[in-house]
């Protein structure tokens, strides 16, 4: 059974398409993660797990719980931490966690753990409205990890986070997908993404664009490379020599006679090659595969125009 | 079903929250001044009952009770929709049903204890010391009182589903409070004048122009005293306008604007 199953989703609103028929099947157990920029329609598409919205066509079921239908069935399984919620009034951080608790019926599970947990034990008895942003996103995240969900629903969960908040965050992710969880998360910044997920989606516009490996996006791409070259000199006039070069896509200047090439996979020592040929000497030589962010600006740049 | 952790939430802030405990304090202090004064209005004291003080009471509670019930109503469920905590909560395995249902049980809950709470007091005051206690008359007449106060919590909380701001909800909910209490009362007196001016009527309404304003809540809650409860009372006119329609038309009120605007809150995108 697939964790999180979308067939032909869509949503409309008055004026505009915010989810264009999105299929999207989620793997039991995979890190799963949903990009693209803000206003593409992610939050649309988890608020339509959630039941927050409904969908104006399709379908999406949890774990084979229609999400319309059988929300409450649906959510049983899956720990969320959603967007634009605040935290419940006079409540303070440990009862969070024991409402998450009784709510799921995890009765066994200690709220301190959890909070010890997510970084905000020292502030279990304090009132969590009067925390700050990142330490209601921990608050939230705790209360999703109660009962051991077999889904995790985050929508972009470092959101308020500090650089080491936000990697405590992947940690914490990963740990929960080692422990067999499946992890569903959104976000617009890709590094977070890159660093923890199996698979990618990206998003643009309300239409899924990519939905791939890592590498098989990076492979989609003509397995792009970039090539930092340190040069014994430069000119102006070699720029321009080294961009007729076969295979090359762009070349620019770095300062310090260093210079960027990016270029196909297949084309990296044609060009050292043809550089040591022209009488240009490389002194130092580095490649880097093209990042997620290279693809998603690929992806949502040029298609989304 | 996790109505009752909604409940149990709603009731202990609610019940601590200021505003609330003014507006059930005056329900209480309305019933209890009631229940002082009546003895005193009637002529013979021996002949005062439970049962004849329901009509009585009835006058006092059919402005009061109302507001009470939509103002305890009317922030329930919006006030959390603006905030966003409904979302966190609607996260959870909780589904807009228990939400509703759980603050209907918390927040009927407390106007009812609070009904029973006066009303057994004002009985009491009633009886005390040259009255009659009619026992059962009595308690069917708290039902009816704490059924009132249900319906217009129920108009409140309708009122909390239907707009996605605490400020239009409160505009909605004292805009109906207005033309179903204050508004209503006033319109039909002046048409009842008006219809004897004309010389059409003899000053009172014909049976189904009777039938139609008498479909207020308040006017019902009377009917169907007079027609249960008081020996003293009797309901007549057309079959339409007997205690047993009232009855029916009462539970009308009960279940229909809660479960109208349900329908339309569940299905509502709250994001």
């Amino acid at each position: 059974m697939n964790a999180i199953d979308a067939t032909k989703v869509s949503k409309q609103y008055s004026s505009t398409t915010a989810l264009d028929r999105v299929d999207l099947t989620v793997e039991e157990g995979e890190t799963f993660g949903f990009l693209g920029p803000n206003g593409a329609g992610k939050s649309t598409f988890i608020n339509i797990l959630l039941d927050f919205a409904k969908p104006s066509d399709g379908q999406v079921e949890i774990f084979g719980a229609d999400c319309q239908r059988n929300g409450v069935e649906a959510r049983e399984r899956v720990g969320v931490l959603p967007e634009g919620y605040s935290v419940i009034e006079r409540l303070t951080g440990r009862q969070h966690i024991e409402y998450a608790i009784r709510s799921k019926d995890a009765h066994g599970t200690n709220p301190l753990d959890i909070l010890d947990r997510v970084g905000i034990r020292d502030a279990a008895d304090r009132k969590a409205s009067g925390y700050s942003k990142g330490m209601a996103q921990r608050l939230v995240l705790g209360m999703a990890l109660v009962g051991e969900p077999d889904l995790l629903l985050l929508d972009e969960p470092s959101t308020g986070l500090d650089p080491n908040g936000a990697a405590e965050m992947r940690q914490i992710l990963r740990e929960e997908n080692e422990r067999g969880a499946t992890i569903f998360f959104s976000s617009h910044i890709l590094e977070q993404v890159e660093a923890v997920c199996d698979r990618v989606g990206i998003l643009q516009n309300g239409e899924l664009v990519a939905v791939d490996t890592i590498e098989g996006l990076r492979e989609s791409m003509g397995g792009g490379t970039k090539l930092v070259l340190t040069l014994d000199e430069l000119h102006d006039s070699m720029l321009t020599e080294i961009e007729g070069i076969d295979g090359v896509e762009t070349v620019a200047s770095l300062g310090d006679s260093t210079i960027e090439v990016t270029c196909t996979n297949d084309a990296k020592m044609d060009i050292v090659v043809a550089l040591h040929e022209a009488g240009i000497e490389v002194m130092n030589f580095k490649t880097e595969e093209a990042s997620l962010e290279d693809m998603f600006i690929e992806y949502t740049g040029s298609r989304g125009r | 079903m996790n109505w009752q952790l909604i409940a149990r939430k709603d009731f202990i802030d609610t019940a601590n929250q200021r505003s609330t405990r003014v507006l059930l304090s005056l329900v209480a202090m309305a019933t209890l001044l009631a229940g002082y004064i009546y003895p005193l209005t009637v002529s013979e004291e021996a002949a005062t009952t439970t049962a004849t003080f329901s009509t009585y009471a009835v006058g006092w509670l059919t402005t009061l009770v109302p507001l009470v019930g939509v103002l305890l109503g009317y922030a329930s469920v919006v006030s959390e929709r603006e905030s966003g905590s409904l979302l966190l909560k609607l996260s959870l395995p909780i589904s807009r049903e228990d939400v509703l249902v759980g603050k209907y049980v918390s927040r009927t809950g407390l106007l009812t204890a609070t009904i029973v709470g006066s009303l057994a007091i004002a009985g009491w005051l009633v009886v005390y010391p040259f009255g009659t206690l009619d026992l059962l008359p009595f308690v069917g007449f708290v039902v009816l009182t704490a059924l009132f106060g249900a319906i217009w919590t129920g108009i409140g909380m309708a009122v909390s589903l239907l707009v996605s701001t605490k400020r239009r909800a409160l505009v909605l909910g004292v805009t109906v409070f207005f033309l179903l209490v204050i508004v209503w009362d006033t319109v039909v007196n002046a048409l009842a004048l008006a219809l004897e001016g004309l010389g059409i009527t003899d000053g009172e309404l014909p049976d189904p122009l009777q039938f139609v304003v008498g479909l207020e809540p308040g006017r019902l809650f009377r009917r169907i005293t007079e027609g249960f409860v008081d020996p003293n009372a009797t309901v007549d006119g057309a079959w339409y306008l007997s205690e047993w329609i009232a009855l029916v038309l009462f539970v009308v009120w009960l279940v229909g604007p809660l479960g109208l605007a349900y329908l339309r809150f569940s299905g509502v995108d709250l994001s």
